[in-house]
């Protein structure tokens, strides 16, 4: 048995740790749960476009000795050959040129994507694809602040929310085996509150713990290598590093022309050397010339990994393997265990199943911050009694405040700069500025809402904003529908259809929490931040100070 | 830190226990890797997958060490027996950059 003094100490740090990291903790994991659907999202907020499917296979050749002779830039650094017909890939090739700049300053990228038109010749433009997705990423890895320091703060935080869960398991140690799924539902709202708190941390606590460890170490790389490469490695990092990226590096051009082979033929010959491997996209760097290279990020059936750095480089001339080094089942050990780390993170294995999963248990994960917070503030909870009227503690109101402005300022500017891909596409000269200008815009004007309507009227108000703005994805998509004059689309595959269902179903969600947090402040106990009601009376009984951190 | 340091009892000592765990428990999971980094399959000469796996076990000690520390007696012992780990592994760590693997 664990001496009670140790497990009240734990509770103290379980409590702080939990309310100084809840907030960011929220936005990552709601924020961390959409990106499961990254691409689906990035589908969803991508214009109509020419599309691959408009340059057959079999007219590719024609078309990448087109961009590479219009454009020598893309023809040293990579044209992109797209394969799925995805609606966010607007063309069979795109590439990246620079900005104007002078040499060697920090500068832009132009996209550009190209396709044949009908008489044979190149059509290209420059087109910037929406970053609406990344942006949703963005925002759960530095919860909307600048990086690096975005990245510093988040890998802190993360750090204490796992000295919160080791704590948080600490302290319900004791009463565990008895209470364990037990949810005592009853008048008693702040035991039922604790026992669901309880129960969902404990269930989903594999989870937790894979996503504080490797959220932190993904956070904190930078620092980290640095620490290690001074005390450590002494120099020997950065050289291995060097040798690290060998394998990505493509052959130098000869300056000999030759003839290249088709992708029909390359995707065949790379079925033939390397099985189990599923393409995502092609690379090619030098076309034309005879030591031309084709790089292919992709899985591995069978390996956890993220496709960025497992692949393999073809020769584009004779569709020989030059280099698998860096495919999932030739990686060497230490990197298959850190792939398998990054994969456990990012729920990069068994495909949509497991990608669901962490949908629901990283919604979990934000409802955990979010109970947390309403935890501490019901502990301190001044109980009115016999009629008195009570006013709750300054800490406890703002606190309340900060939850709600926060956690549903969060959830209605995510929706809404969703929804802002459709309106303002073609209207406005920098959609992607646009979407962070919006989220900032609704994020920190719910804040100021909640601090200035105080948590009970405050949450009413901003479910409703958050069910409007929810709803408002899938309305989008219809109205686009309906009304083609809007200059508005409504893609019809799975992917893209699935973003406005789950979107309506969320929208619902909000607005079932927003109809009974109505009724709660209404006719609730009037002795809670919850409640818009004054209870009347006499004046207040003398309270006992709370008991500090408990 | 108030309160009688001859006392065997227990006592919370937050920050204490909180400042050694958050430092010296950094101190303890870089030694460690460190010394893993020297001795573990293929030596210090591994593959770069080696540094990349690195950060990951760094921070798993370095939160255990730190989630764990307030089971110490006090902050000073917590100092003190961390303080002793961490002595040992960089001497350890040293040891095999600049006598052994130098």
């Amino acid at each position: 048995m664990i001496r009670a003094d140790i497990v009240r100490l734990y509770k103290t740090v379980h409590t702080w740790t939990g309310i100084t990291c809840g907030f960011a903790l929220f936005i990552a994991f709601y924020a961390g749960a959409l990106t499961m659907f990254q691409e689906p999202i990035a589908r969803w907020a991508s214009p109509p476009a020419v599309g691959v499917a408009a340059v057959p296979l079999d007219d590719v050749p024609r078309l990448l000795e087109l961009v590479a002779a219009a454009s020598p830039q893309a023809r040293a650094e990579g044209i992109k050959l797209h394969l799925r017909g995805h609606e966010n890939e607007p063309a069979r090739v795109t590439w990246e040129e620079d900005e104007p700049h002078e040499a060697g300053q920090p500068h832009g990228h132009v996209h550009w994507w190209g396709t044949l038109n009908p008489d044979g010749t190149l059509l290209a433009k420059p087109e910037e694809p929406s970053e609406l997705a990344e942006f949703i990423n963005d925002i759960h890895m530095r919860v909307g602040i600048p990086r690096p320091w975005g990245s510093y703060v988040m890998g802190v935080i993360s750090l204490l929310y796992g000295v919160a869960l080791i704590a948080g398991v600490i302290t319900l140690l004791p009463s565990l085996v008895k209470d364990f799924l037990e949810l005592r539902v009853g008048t008693n709202l702040k035991r039922m509150w604790l026992d669901a708190h309880n129960v969902v941390g404990i269930t989903a606590l594999p989870f937790h713990i894979a996503i504080a460890i490797t959220a932190t170490a993904l956070s904190l790389s930078g620092p980290l290598w640095s620490a290690q490469e001074h005390v450590i490695f002494g120099g020997k990092q950065a050289i291995l590093d060097k040798l690290d990226n060998v394998p990505y590096r493509a052959p130098k051009p000869v300056g000999e022309a030759a003839a290249m082979m088709a992708p029909a033929q390359l995707l065949q010959k790379l079925k033939e050397q390397v099985p189990d491997f599923e393409p995502r996209f092609l690379i090619f760097k030098n076309f034309g010339d005879k030591a031309a290279s084709v790089r292919v990020p992709g899985s591995e059936r069978g390996y956890v990994g993220d496709y960025h750095l497992g692949g393999v480089m073809l020769s584009a001339v004779t569709g020989e393997l030059i280099n698998d080094r860096t495919r999932p089942s030739r990686q060497d050990p230490d990197r298959r265990a850190s792939e398998t780390f990054y994969g456990l993170h990012a729920g990069h294995y068994q495909g949509s199943t497991v990608a669901w999963a962490y949908f629901f248990l990283g919604l979990s994960g934000a409802w955990l911050f979010y109970s947390g917070n309403l935890l501490w503030i019901e502990t301190r909870r001044k109980t009115a009694r016999k009629g008195g009227k009570v006013e709750q503690s300054r800490s406890t109101r703002l606190l309340g405040s900060a939850t709600i402005g926060v956690c549903l300022g969060c959830v209605a500017g995510i929706s809404v700069t969703i929804v802002a891909a459709k309106w303002l596409h073609g209207r406005v000269a920098d959609l992607n500025h646009w979407h962070e200008l919006i989220y900032y815009v609704v994020f920190l004007g719910s804040v100021a809402w909640a601090f200035a309507w105080g948590a009970a009227r405050s949450a009413v108000h901003l479910l409703w904003l958050c069910t409007a703005a929810t709803a408002a994805i899938p309305l989008t998509t219809l109205a686009a529908l309906l009304f083609p004059m809007l200059g508005m689309w409504a893609h019809g595959s799975i992917a893209t259809v699935g973003v406005d269902v789950v979107a309506f179903i969320g929208a619902l969600c909000f607005g079932w929490m927003a109809v009974a947090t109505q009724r709660r402040v209404t006719t609730g106990p009037a002795d809670s931040i919850w409640s818009v009601r004054k209870a009347d009376g006499a004046r207040p009984p003398r309270e006992p100070a709370a008991a500090p951190a408990e | 830190m108030p309160g009688d340091s001859r006392s065997d009892a227990w006592r919370p000592d937050w920050w204490g226990k909180a400042s050694a765990g958050a430092i010296l428990g950094f101190g303890l999971a870089l030694s460690l890797v460190g010394l893993y980094a020297y001795l573990g399959p293929g030596g210090i000469e591994a593959p770069g997958g080696r540094y990349s796996l690195m950060r990951y076990l760094e921070v798993f000690v370095w939160t255990a060490v730190f989630g764990f520390c307030f089971l110490f007696r006090s902050g000073r012992s917590a100092w003190a027996w961390l303080g002793a780990a961490n002595l040992i592994a960089f001497a350890a760590l040293f040891a095999c950059r600049f006598v052994f693997f130098a």
